[in-house]
This record gives C-alpha cells, structure tokens and sequence, in this order.
C-alpha cells in the first residue's frame, strides 16, 4: 500500500512521534511512503537548529536520520517555513537573512506537493494536534 | 465507504469526541491515540457514549497512550500498536484525523 503522511505538529508534540513511528511501522511492514509533507507548525522538524534536552527524544534529528536512511521525498511547506525561520541556504540568500537552517534531505516546496501525493498514495493520513 | 476516524484530543476538553460520534458511519471505526484514550475512563460520561456505539463500529486504542496514561482499555476497546495502526488504515478506505 502507498501511504503519503502529512505532518502538522512541531517536533515536540506527541503527535510527531505517532507520525514517526506510523511511518516507521508503515515500511517495516512492507509498505511504501510516496511523500512526507511538513505543514504548519510541522516544518520545525526540518530544522537543523533544534536542540533537544539529553533526556528527552530528538524527534527532529529522528526524522532527519529516517528521510535520509530510507531515501523519502521529506517535503517542507516552502510558506509555511519561510514564515517561521525555516530557510534552506537559497531562501536565506534571496531574502538577505544572515542563516540557512534547512538542509539535506529536506527540500522546500509548495502546498501541491500534498495534493499530488494525496492523488498519487493509496493512504493520505495526517498527523497534528496534541 | 468506511473511514477510519483518528482522535488524540481528550475528551474532557473540547467537543471532538462528540461531534465524532455524531458523524460516525455504520462501519466506520475510531482510533484513540494520544490524550483521546481518557475517554476509555472508567465510569465516565465518554465511555458510556463509546460503549453505545452499534458493534459494527471499530473501537481501537493505541497501547503505548494507554501505557504512558495508567489506563486499562475497556472491553468494548480494541488495543493495537503502531504496526495495528498500520494495518487498519489499510483495512478502512480513509483515514480522517480530527487535529
């Protein structure tokens, strides 16, 4: 089954780890992931800034290593990122901002990419809230 | 087409669970993940609701929200890990998250 996941919690939030851990059970059960979609507050998980308490779990460092170690289209909303400090090396020079904090695997892009992953996946199942 | 609702707001605090259950289809089923599981509380006003439920409707909890919670799923409730959340978003046509 082709599943695309949409995210739209901050790394933080429980719900983050459900997704995480769906999409992890989803490919070790033999299915495939078309897309991961970061919306709203979801794109901080694709920042390479988050720094996690030692006694915690690093959810956004967690996803980073699940995108980059599956190889999966690990999609940020390109609005919703530039809107809360989410920049890959481009944005920030476009918009003269002194950082980049996105970087492989993530790549920036548009809302389009949710609706063709929701057209192209068997599955479209989001995740947010507490 | 049956539709896999997924809650992870508690019950006690806004009206999701209850607007659910309004719009729940014949087969369609309901996960409980995160603080929605409070609504499996034994002896409250939610889990009457839930238990009234026809049994063609799928009641699931997510194990490791009841675990981090203290709760004992109820037997009208079907526990599943995340390999089972997997599975019954196979099962049903969609799934629709209430965020």
């Amino acid at each position: 089954m082709k599943f695309a996941i949409a995210l739209f919690s901050a790394p933080h939030a429980p719900s983050s780890r459900r997704a995480l851990r769906f999409a992890q059970a989803a490919l070790a059960g033999g299915h495939e992931i078309v897309r991961l979609f970061f919306y709203q507050e979801g794109v901080h998980s694709a920042s390479s800034n988050v720094v996690t308490p030692q006694d915690e779990l690093d959810i956004s460092g967690e996803w980073r290593d699940f995108v980059r170690e599956q190889r999966l289209d690990g999609v940020v909303c390109i609005a919703a990122a530039l809107r809360r400090g989410v920049l890959n090396a481009e944005e920030s020079q476009r918009y003269d901002r002194p950082a980049a904090n996105l970087d492989d695997p993530w790549a920036l892009s548009g809302l389009g990419q949710l609706h063709e992953a929701a057209q192209v996946a068997d599955r479209l199942v989001c995740f947010g809230g507490p | 087409m049956a539709t896999l609702h997924v809650l992870s707001h508690s019950p006690f605090s806004d009206s999701r669970l209850s607007s659910c259950l309004r719009l729940l289809g014949a087969n369609d089923g309901l996960l409980l993940s995160g603080d929605a599981v409070y609504a499996l509380q034994p002896g409250s006003a939610q889990l009457r609701a839930l238990e009234m439920m026809p049994d063609s409707i799928g009641l699931f909890a997510l194990d490791e929200d009841l675990t981090a919670r203290g709760i004992s799923a109820a037997q009208r409730a079907q526990v599943v890990d995340y390999p089972g959340f997997v599975e019954l978003s196979c099962r049903f046509d969609k799934v629709n998250s209430w965020l």
